[in-house]
Formats: C-alpha cells, sequence, structure tokens
C-alpha cells in the first residue's frame, strides 16, 4: 500500500503530460488486439483435442521392455539375429559387429479390461490401460540422437523446420494472455546421462520468434528476471514500469510508431507475468493427495513435478506442453536402467492422465508418451540395446483417441513395424488432425516451397480415433 | 476468311513459339542445363522430353507435357514463378496443334533472369538520389526533409560503430563538418567491431561446434579478428573473398591470408563423432556449399541437394560440382609464424611430459588418504600428513611456475587441400561422376585439373593443393560474375537503411524479392567494382546521400501508401540490435571496455541463466577471470552454438547454425523482463546511479538525459524527473537508489533502444 496519498499524485506525474485518453482500458483493448488468433481460425475440421501434452521420453525407450511384448524374441536369446531381417540395413554402433538376439528383460502382464500387455515395471500405465491407445508399429528415419529428435520435432531434418509446438501456436493461438503458448520443460533421470536436448528442439525455425517454445527452468525461477531486482518491491516496479510506459507514449505521440505500443503492451504481459508465473509454480495450493499421487515434490525438477506443472499449465490454456525426460539411452545394463526410468516415470503419467480425466480435461487434452526412436532386438556389449528405427512404440491417450486399443505391430522379433506401420509424419498428420488442423493446409511459404510440418507426406491414423 | 487466318497463324506460329519458349523456359530447359533432363532448345530434345517423358507431342496438345504444365492444371506447374500469358499459352497450343514445327535457326540468347545478367551503368542517373526519385513519383510521395543534427550524430554513431555518441562526440559531431565526422568514424576501430559483426552473422560464426557435445572450435576467435581488422583495413571486397575461400592457396607464405580461411572452420560440425565419419563429412560439405552460395552470390542452392531446383535454374549435378571444389579441403591448424609456433609446440611438448610427470605425482601424494576412503579436494588435504602436505606444494609451485605468462596458442584455423588430388565426387543415388565446377546457369565451366611441379631439388614443399578453392575464389570475385557485387551492395544498403533492394538478400532467384530500385542496385554495383571493391567508397557513396540523411519521421501519406517504405520517403527507425543494446547498456553507463581483439571473453551469468547450457559450466562455460574483461563489446564475447548469451538471445542474436542474412526484431515480454530486472542491466544501473547521486538534481537529470539518450531532456521533461527523483527517495531511503530508478527508467525507455 502506498504510503501517502500525496506521493502517489506526484510520483503519477512524472512524464505524463500530454498522453491523455490512453489509460487502463485503451491499453487492454490494445493487448486485446495483440493476442494472436492462428492462422487456422476458424478450424478446417472439428477440432478433438484443444491442448497437447508431449512426455518426450529422451534418449530411445526400449520398446521392448514397456510395451511390446515379444516371446519369440526370448525364445531366439542369444542365437544369431536372421540375416534376412537385418542386412544392409542402417544400424548406429553395432556397424560390423555379430548380431545376436537379446531377449526382453522383464515380463509383461495383460493390463484392464481392454487386456493390453504392459511390461510388469510399469504398473501404474498398467492401471489406465482402458485409457490408452498403444501404437506399436512407429518408425522413424534417422539412427543418432540429435537428428532422430529433429525429425519427431519438425517431420524434417533440414535445418530451420518449425517444431509441432511451434506450428500449433502459429495455426491457432493460445488460450492464455499471461503465458507463452508453448512451454517446454525438462528433467533428467537418475541415470545421470546427461545427454542434451538442443533449444533447436523447440525452436520456431523459419516461423517469426514469437511461436517458439518457451523453457521453463524446472529449478529456481520458472523464468529468467521473473523477480524484481533486489531491494525493488512491486509497487516500486509497479511505478517504473508506469514511468517507462510514459516515456514511450510520449515518444509514440509525436512518432505514431505502433512499434512503440507493442513495446508498452510487451511491458505490461512482462509485469502480469511476474505476477502470474509465481503462481503458476506455487504448488502450495495443491492437496496432499494430489502431490502423492504424482509422487511430486514441488521444486525438486523432477519428472514428477512437471507431470503436475504441465496439468497447471494446460489448465491455463497453454497449447502445446513438452516435458523431455532424459537418460533412455541403455546401450548397456537396460534391464536395470529401464527399471529405474519405469520409477521415475511409471506413477506420473498414470496419474496425469487420471487427474486429467477427473477434472473433465482429459477429452480435450492429447497426452502422448515415446521418444526418438527404439532400440535394437540384439544385444549390444552382452546387456544393452543399441538405437533403433525400424520399429518402436508410442503411447496416446485423451482427446479424440480411441481408448484400450493397439494398434500397428512389430515382427515377432520386434524389430521392423510390419502391421499398420507409423511413420513421424503419420504422427503429425495425426496430432494435427485432432486438433482441428488438415496438415496439408498449415503451410509457410520460405524459398518458394510451401513448407509443411509433414513435409510432402503424412497421413492420419483414423484406426485409432475415437 | 476463316482460312486464310488460320493459314497466317500457321506460318508465323512456328516463330512465335520459339520466343515464348525462349523468353520463357530457356532459363532452366537448355542443352547445359536440361532441368529435369528437359532441353527445348530443339525440335528433336523437345520431342524426346525429360526424366517425365515426352514433352512435345505434335499435334496433340492433351498429350503434349509441356500444355498441361503451363496451364497449371494438372500436377506439374511450369514455370514455378510466373505463369504464362493466357495469350503465350495460345501460341503454344497452335504451334503444337499445327505439329510443331522448328525454325531454322534458332541461337540459345543470354540468360534471362536478371540477378544473372552482369550489371551496366543505367543512364538514368549518377548519384543514388537520382534513382529514388523516379520511385518516389509514382508512389505519388515526397521525401523527407534532413534529420537534425543530433539526430544524425546517433544514427551515425549506430550505423558505423554499433554504439551511442558520448556527450562530447555529439558536441564535436555539432560543431564539425558531416563530411569529417563521416571520415572520422570510419577510421575508427570501432567500425570494424560493428560491420564485422554483420559478416559474422553472414559465415554462422561461433566458438563452439554445435550439436551434442558442442565442443569448443580451437582458435576461431582469430578468425573473428581477422574479419574486424580486415573491415577497419577496408581490405578489398575481392580480396577478402579470395581469403576466405582460398587464402591457402592466394597466398601460401601469407599465415594473416590463410587466416581467411577459418570461413570453413567456424561453421557448426559433428566432427567429435568418429564412428560417423562419412556422415560427418557429408554434412560439412554441404554446410560449405550452402554457405558459400548463399553468402557470396546470394543462392539458395541447398535446394538442389537432393534434386534440381524447383524455381531457379540449379541442377542437382551443379550442386555436386561446387561440392567437388571443397571435396579436397581438411581442416587445419595455420601457424601465424613458423618460429612461434615451433617454439610453441617444443614447449607444449615438455609442458606434457612434466604434466603427466605432475599428475602420477600427485596420485602418489594423495594415495593414502584415498585409500582411507577420503574423496574430494577438501577432505583429502585435511587428512594429508605434515610431509605429503609438503609434497603437493611443491606441486602446485612448480604448476604456477610454468604457467606464468602462459599465452595462447600462436594458431588460427584453417582448411587447406589434402594434396593436388580428390576423392571423387558422385551424385547420391545416380552414380554419375562429376568435375569441380561452378553453376552452369551462370556460364560457369569445369575447374581444369591443375598440374602440381614437383621440385627436384631442395626441400620438400609444403602440401600441394588442387587449386580448385583458388578458381572458385578466382570466378566468384571477378568482375564478370554478375552476383558477387550485386549480392554485396545490397548487404551494405540492407544494413545502413534496414531493408535491402532486394530484400531477400540471400535470395537472389526467381523466389526472392524483386529489386525495388533495380537500377540503382546495378549502378551501385558498378561503382563498387569500379571503386576497387571498397566497402568504405560505399559507405561513403551511401552516407552522403540524401536519402540517407533524411528525417526518421513519416509523413501521413507516406504512412498510408507505403507502409514499408518500400520507396524511401523517410529514414527507417530501427531497434538496436542484440549486440548494440548490451554495449549501448555498458556505453551509457560509463562502463565500456574497448579493449580490442584476443580470446573470446566468458562473461558471469547466474546459475539460473546458465540453467539451458548443455554439459557442466566447469567445462562448458569458463568465465573469463580478469573482471575488466566482462564489459567488452559483444563482438568479442564467447559465443556458443547451443547456448546464446539469454540477454542476447532474446533480443534476436542469430542461432549460427545456418548462414543469417537478416535479423529478425522481434518485441517481446522476455525481453522486458530482461532489460527491468535482469543482474546485467541493474548492475549498470547501479555504478551509474552511485556515480549520478553526488550532483545536484538539475545536474543529475541532465547527465542522466545525455549519456543514456545522448540529448538534453526538455523542461517538462526535466521537471517530471526531478519530481520522480524525490518521490522515489522518500519510498527507497536513499538518493543514490532514486537516481537508480531514474537510470533504470531510461534504460527501459523506447527512445533508448531505437535510432532514427
Amino acid at each position: 500500500m502506498r504510503p501517502s496519498h500525496g506521493i502517489e499524485i506526484h510520483r503519477r506525474t512524472f512524464l505524463d503530460r500530454g498522453i491523455a485518453g490512453l489509460g487502463l482500458l485503451g491499453l487492454n483493448s490494445l493487448l486485446g488486439a495483440e493476442r494472436w488468433r492462428g492462422v487456422v481460425n476458424p478450424p478446417h475440421l472439428k477440432p478433438r483435442a484443444k491442448r497437447v501434452i508431449f512426455l518426450y521420453q529422451a534418449g530411445g525407450p526400449s520398446h521392448l521392455e514397456t510395451f511390446d511384448f515379444k516371446p519369440k524374441l526370448a525364445e531366439m536369446h542369444g542365437k544369431p539375429m536372421p540375416e534376412s531381417m537385418t542386412k544392409g540395413q542402417q544400424i548406429a554402433q553395432l556397424q560390423g559387429r555379430p548380431l545376436v538376439c537379446f531377449g526382453p528383460q522383464h515380463s509383461f502382464k495383460t493390463y484392464g479390461q481392454s487386456g493390453q500387455q504392459i511390461c510388469d515395471l510399469f504398473p501404474h500405465i498398467g492401471g489406465i490401460a482402458d485409457e490408452l491407445c498403444i501404437v506399436r508399429s512407429m518408425h522413424t528415419e534417422q539412427i543418432n540422437h540429435d537428428p532422430a529428435h529433429t525429425l519427431m520435432n519438425t517431420g524434417s531434418i533440414i535445418t530451420g523446420r518449425p517444431s509441432m509446438g511451434s506450428w500449433l501456436l502459429y495455426g491457432l493461438g493460445a488460450d492464455t494472455e499471461d503465458l507463452p503458448g508453448f512451454v517446454v520443460l525438462t528433467s533428467a533421470g537418475k541415470g545421470g546421462q546427461m545427454q542434451p536436448i538442443a533449444a533447436r528442439q523447440w525452436s520456431a525455425g523459419i516461423l517469426p520468434s514469437r511461436f517458439q517454445g518457451v523453457k521453463l527452468n524446472s529449478i529456481g525461477d520458472p523464468v529468467l528476471h521473473i523477480q524484481n531486482p533486489p531491494g525493488i518491491s512491486k509497487d516500486i516496479q509497479r511505478d517504473s514500469i508506469d514511468a517507462v510506459n510514459r516515456l514511450n507514449r510520449a515518444q509514440h505521440g509525436v512518432l505514431k510508431d505502433p512499434e512503440i505500443l507493442t513495446r508498452v503492451a510487451q511491458y505490461e504481459m512482462a509485469f502480469r507475468m511476474q505476477a502470474s508465473v509465481p503462481g503458476l509454480v506455487d504448488m502450495s495450493d495443491e492437496p496432499k493427495h494430489v502431490l502423492e499421487a504424482y509422487g511430486a515434490q514441488p521444486g525438486d525438477g523432477s519428472f514428477a513435478s512437471n507431470c503436475l506443472l504441465a496439468r497447471r499449465l494446460a489448465e491455463r490454456g497453454v497449447r502445446f506442453i513438452q516435458l523431455y525426460h532424459r537418460d533412455w539411452d541403455h546401450h548397456g545394463a537396460v534391464k536395470q536402467n529401464v527399471a529405474l526410468k519405469a520409477q521415475e516415470v511409471d506413477q506420473p503419467t498414470a496419474a496425469l492422465i487420471r487427474d486429467l480425466k477427473q477434472r473433465g480435461m482429459l477429452e480435450d487434452t492429447l497426452v502422448v508418451w515415446g521418444g526418438e526412436f527404439g532400440r535394437t532386438p540384439m544385444s549390444q556389449g552382452g546387456d544393452g540395446r543399441d538405437h533403433h528405427i525400424k520399429g518402436f512404440s508410442f503411447l496416446l491417450a485423451g482427446g479424440g483417441i480411441k481408448g484400450g486399443m493397439s494398434h500397428g505391430a512389430t515382427d515377432d522379433l520386434g524389430y521392423a513395424a510390419v502391421e499398420d506401420a507409423v511413420s513421424v509424419n503419420d504422427f503429425h498428420a495425426t496430432l494435427l488432425y485432432l486438433l482441428g488442423i488438415d496438415h496439408e493446409r498449415l503451410s509457410v511459404k520460405f524459398q518458394g516451397l510451401d513448407v509443411r510440418l509433414t513435409g510432402i507426406a503424412g497421413r492420419v491414423v483414423r484406426d485409432i480415433l475415437s | 476468311m476463316r482460312a486464310i487466318l488460320f493459314l497466317a497463324a500457321l506460318s508465323a506460329s512456328a516463330q512465335d513459339a520459339i520466343e515464348v519458349l525462349s523468353a520463357r523456359c530457356w532459363q532452366c530447359h537448355t542443352s547445359k542445363l536440361a532441368m529435369s533432363g528437359l532441353d527445348l532448345t530443339t525440335r528433336e530434345a523437345a520431342l524426346k522430353g525429360g526424366s517425365r517423358g515426352a514433352s512435345v507431342v505434335p499435334g496433340d496438345t492433351g498429350a503434349s507435357l509441356i500444355i498441361q504444365a503451363v496451364e497449371r492444371k494438372g500436377k506439374l506447374i511450369m514455370p514455378p514463378a510466373a505463369p504464362l500469358a493466357a495469350s503465350e499459352i495460345e501460341v503454344l497450343r497452335r504451334w503444337v496443334e499445327t505439329g510443331a514445327r522448328w525454325p531454322k535457326e534458332t541461337a540459345v540468347k543470354e540468360p534471362s533472369w536478371w540477378a544473372f545478367r552482369k550489371p551496366v551503368r543505367p543512364k538514368s542517373g549518377n548519384k543514388i538520389d537520382d534513382f529514388l526519385q523516379a520511385g518516389l513519383k509514382a508512389a505519388g510521395l515526397q521525401p523527407s526533409p534532413q534529420a537534425g543534427k543530433a539526430a544524425l550524430a546517433k544514427r551515425l554513431y549506430y550505423d558505423l560503430h554499433g554504439l551511442p555518441p558520448t556527450a562530447e562526440q555529439v558536441q564535436e559531431f555539432l560543431r564539425d563538418s558531416y563530411e569529417n565526422q563521416v571520415e572520422k568514424l570510419l577510421a575508427s576501430p570501432r567500425y570494424g567491431e560493428k560491420w564485422g559483426r554483420h559478416w559474422l552473422d553472414l559465415v554462422r560464426y561461433s566458438d563452439t561446434a554445435g550439436f551434442e557435445l558442442d565442443s569448443y572450435i580451437a582458435d576461431a576467435w582469430r578468425y573473428r579478428d581477422w574479419v574486424i581488422r580486415s573491415f577497419n583495413e577496408d581490405k578489398p571486397y575481392d580480396r577478402f573473398i579470395r581469403e576466405q575461400l582460398a587464402g591457402d592457396e592466394v597466398a601460401p607464405e601469407d599465415p594473416v591470408a590463410q587466416t581467411g580461411t577459418g570461413f570453413f572452420c567456424v561453421g557448426p560440425n559433428r566432427d567429435m563423432f568418429p564412428d560417423q565419419a562419412d556422415i560427418n563429412r557429408v554434412e560439412t560439405l554441404t554446410d560449405f556449399v550452402d554457405t558459400t552460395a548463399g553468402v557470396f552470390q546470394g543462392l539458395t542452392f541447398g535446394c538442389a541437394r537432393c534434386h534440381d531446383h524447383k524455381y531457379d535454374p540449379i541442377p542437382q549435378r551443379d550442386y555436386y560440382r561446387l561440392q567437388a571444389v571443397f571435396a579436397p579441403a581438411v581442416k587445419v591448424r595455420v601457424p601465424l609464424s613458423r618460429l612461434d609456433s615451433l617454439g610453441w609446440e617444443r614447449q607444449e611438448n615438455v609442458y606434457e611430459i612434466r604434466l603427466r610427470e605432475i599428475g602420477e605425482q600427485i596420485g602418489r601424494i594423495q594415495e593414502r588418504c584415498k585409500k582411507e576412503g577420503k574423496a574430494g579436494d577438501e577432505k583429502i588435504r585435511a587428512c594429508l600428513n605434515e610431509n605429503e602436505a609438503g609434497q603437493l606444494k611443491a606441486v602446485e609451485k612448480e604448476l604456477v611456475r610454468m604457467f606464468t605468462n602462459y599465452r595462447a596458442k600462436p594458431f588460427a584455423c584453417g582448411v587447406t587441400d589434402v594434396g593436388d588430388y580428390s576423392p571423387n565426387t558422385v551424385i547420391p543415388g545416380k552414380g554419375e561422376e562429376v568435375k569441380a565446377g561452378f553453376p552452369s546457369a551462370l556460364g560457369g565451366g569445369d575447374i581444369p585439373e591443375q598440374s602440381f611441379e614437383r621440385p627436384t631439388t631442395g626441400p620438400i614443399p609444403l602440401t600441394p593443393t588442387t587449386g580448385r578453392r583458388k578458381a572458385l575464389a578466382d570466378w566468384i570475385a571477378s568482375k564478370e560474375n554478375p552476383l558477387t557485387a550485386r549480392v554485396m551492395v545490397n548487404r551494405i544498403w540492407q544494413y545502413h537503411f534496414g531493408r535491402g533492394i532486394v530484400a531477400t538478400p540471400s535470395d537472389f532467384g526467381t523466389r526472392g524479392r524483386a529489386p525495388s530500385h533495380p537500377e540503382l542496385l546495378d549502378w551501385l554495383a558498378v561503382e563498387f567494382m569500379q571503386r576497387g571493391w571498397s566497402v568504405k567508397a560505399m559507405h561513403r557513396l551511401i552516407l552522403h546521400s540524401a536519402v540517407y540523411k533524411q528525417a526518421a519521421q513519416p509523413s501521413k501519406p507516406a504512412r498510408e501508401k507505403d507502409p514499408e517504405n518500400i520507396w524511401l520517403s523517410h529514414f527507417r527507425r530501427r531497434r538496436l540490435d542484440a549486440e548494440e543494446l548490451r554495449d549501448a547498456v555498458l556505453a551509457a553507463t560509463g562502463r565500456l571496455n574497448l579493449k580490442e581483439g584476443g580470446r573470446a571473453v566468458v562473461p558471469p551469468l547466474s546459475e539460473e541463466e546458465l540453467f539451458n547450457l548443455i554439459g557442466k559450466a566447469s567445462e562448458q562455460w569458463i568465465v573469463t577471470g580478469d573482471e575488466s574483461e566482462h564489459t567488452r563489446r559483444s563482438v568479442y564475447l564467447f559465443q556458443k552454438r547451443t547456448f546464446r548469451l539469454p540477454m542476447l538471445e532474446v533480443f534476436d542474436a542469430p542461432e549460427s547454425m545456418l548462414t543469417c542474412s537478416r535479423r529478425e526484431v522481434s518485441t517481446t515480454a522476455p525481453q522486458a523482463l530482461t532489460f527491468l530486472n535482469g543482474a546485467f542491466v541493474m548492475k549498470q544501473a547501479r555504478a551509474f546511479g552511485a556515480e549520478l547521486a553526488e550532483k545536484h538534481d538539475a545536474e543529475l537529470v541532465q547527465a542522466a538525459w545525455i549519456r543514456v539518450l545522448a540529448r538534453e531532456p526538455a523542461a517538462a521533461e526535466a521537471e517530471q524527473a526531478r519530481g520522480f527523483l524525490v518521490a522515489q527517495q522518500k519510498e527507497l531511503g536513499s538518493r543514490q537508489a532514486a537516481a537508480v530508478e531514474l537510470v533504470r527508467a531510461l534504460l527501459n525507455s523506447n527512445e533508448f533502444a531505437y535510432v532514427d
């Protein structure tokens, strides 16, 4: 509160002359005009989902120890891979080494009324099996992490293509004025692999930079410089912003440059973010049972905390929320390492989906779980698995997705997607479809090309739609 | 009557058709270019068609692919850029219907795309302003009056130095003639720091390689300094090109020239993954081709990597002919002086042995404590007995001796050829082997194989090279090349005016924007070459024009008729770029360190700011120890490809994965947060506030205005600012804190961040 009315009046007169008319009301309408409503407006198709939460498992989770049960591979354990399968195929670090079958390292169970087969390490996810569509026939083209991430995010390995979150934001805008419409959160696992995810993965590429993903720090302040400088109270901050905006409006009075008003609006947005962002990450309003359901300890930067934060972002109107959980690159000790990962991701993944459902949000939120590629049915070094692009699994749930089903299959050894194969472009086409966008009609001109998220390919996977 | 008309049409049809083909199709479909395998310069070739089959089927328009394509009804649409007029289509239709006859003689004409023809000096003007007149007149606009001298001072300082003028510099500017001031600014080393930065954007400069490991690129900064020095020396642009593309071949004895080949080293690479050496090599060559073509020729060559270019006459074969130029090139260390580098090598060899010895010694000293389960430096030190501690101290002393006065190594990064031979270059998927050469559409032929004469006596020479890069450099840096001068003068123009005459500065192809003032562009290009490729001469021409000196305030008609200001009826206001903003904060608050050159400076960042850093800060963000270095100009800051300095990133500093010919200008809330709350701005505001607090009110306000906004405050502004100080002093309890708040507000003002 103000200590003295007199001071307030005095302060407010700073540089305030000649700026009649543009009061708070004017500013608000200005901000309204500022908000991006998207180029796909109205939507091409009836939207089935309003937002996406992508639980990205970076490093390449083994499909063989998660969602793709291969008893035949267990039988073949220790025997050479049939050459007919692997001949001439791209492999990463196993280049030139003998290729030996490596059986599943954990057992599987059937879950739910739908009887979905899921690895024992994931009982919580098993508990929501009837919500899930397990896609067992994903395949990609890139065998190394960085390019495979790039393909998964942008549909291409050409540098400078926009990521899917940027496309969605460009196409649809977001339902928030206080937060960025595309938010990224990252967490590292206990396995200690610090394989980085470059910011390029959520870049807007050739789209304007306002559509790029904003990474919130999961430790410390979520947004850089969100707090006032030391010793500056909210009131003082307000005074300084007012002073700045008055200076700027005075200049606008002379120059009539609309860019100046944009800048005024952004200073107001900054001030609002200073108020809204701490509220976003302050989990003290979450009841204990919710925290326990996720297994989240607020502020610990874990995948569990990020899942809870994802729900809070979804509630606040963010369009695309992408969580990266690292550490899935199990070239060695796949048995122990997948178990470790399961401890980190099983409970929070299931908790998020249940939580969304309970709040009535699952029906218009698309949840995706998966990584940039899978892992070889062949052993690497006797206890690990190498990168693998021919077949891997994805989980989908929520908005527009048929629950309790599986789609596609790999062959008996889990090597290649042989039934209803789904490419990365197909996945993107389906994702856009669910959000009301025809992937062939969302494009941007660049160097004479109509650049699309799906390039010149992509087909909506209709079998999995509810 | 009808019959007569028909016969007349028939006789004329062949000649008309060839005219249409020549004007609209031969840009890509000649025997030389044959995009998609199609040659339309002879009847035989046209009937045979290209990779899609027969193009012309006499008498059958329905089966003639050429008709389908120009009618744009099917999948194939030609020409891709500008559709044929209905009358042109009609000519072709009749021609096909009547048997597709060919006149006896048809000479293939000059390339028809404007940018591929040599620029010639236009007759219509002899200075910049003449060329702008016509456009303004046609648009019904008037040029603006000249800007005030104070405004010009700020404009010129930011434009040439990237820094605001000091109070003294403004005074001097007001007293002196404009011409003198232009010369003075061009002669200052600050000029190369600003214009070198433009070039560093183009060559995707970074101190690290990018991707997962983002390794350091050793000695990248030598190239950065070479660029800055080249601009300061006004190195002729043709020389500047030659040294970058082939310094090792152009001047094998000159290490400075060879430093220019750092051009190839400062790009992204994945060389740290040896098990994917073949893929990495391909990616490196792609980077070389795309960057070279984009930067020097304004061509989007990258499109032709996988197929014939869809819009420009660049067949895939040409892409690999250019790639073949670089096929023998490898990255090397360039010794800056033979003597120094030999001395340094000798020293390093000794050091390596001594360091290994010291490492083992430390191991032995710590052995006992480690066996007792102690870990970490502090715990082990606490456990050492007197004897062991003494030994450790001796080791530390030796290290101090070794590294006192330890200097940067005397090498630059560069490239040279593996030898006077090269691996073959083959078009992937087609197996066709190609020779090194230049784009056919520009009349470029193959590079003849060079034979290297091996001396029979005397010392064995340094590695011989193929001469391919030198041939390319000579071909590009030639007055015969239609693109080189045009592309560069257009860049210079763009950096002065915020928009190029061709608004797509690295795309002069058919999908780029057409030049707004084609004659001006050609005139500038010819002037550039005639004035010895002097960049500073071009600055003089531009800076002395009336259009440059115009006021920035648009008139009402200008706002309505030409909101993009294409016709330059007024000067274009611009936001300061990321580096300018940081430098200006330092300059305005009196904290800027103007030291030139040297190793990249790594400024300290908070843990939160480092959150997006890949890897450990102790390895990836090794803060420069000398604090006075932290306030140096931004061009000297460490540029990490996977992690841009947050303050620069938020103001649109480029990512440096690809060549960047034009920066984006965004206006976002995180920018506001950075300037309102960020530690960097606060720190400088505090330092300046402390300095100001000692002044009287009136003096304080005046000093703040002059330093931050480079002008005197208006009377009303001064009065209000004094009121603000009084109020904030009451609120914050100190005069100094109030002064800091005033500075903070001014640094956040639009006027500070924009230049008129």
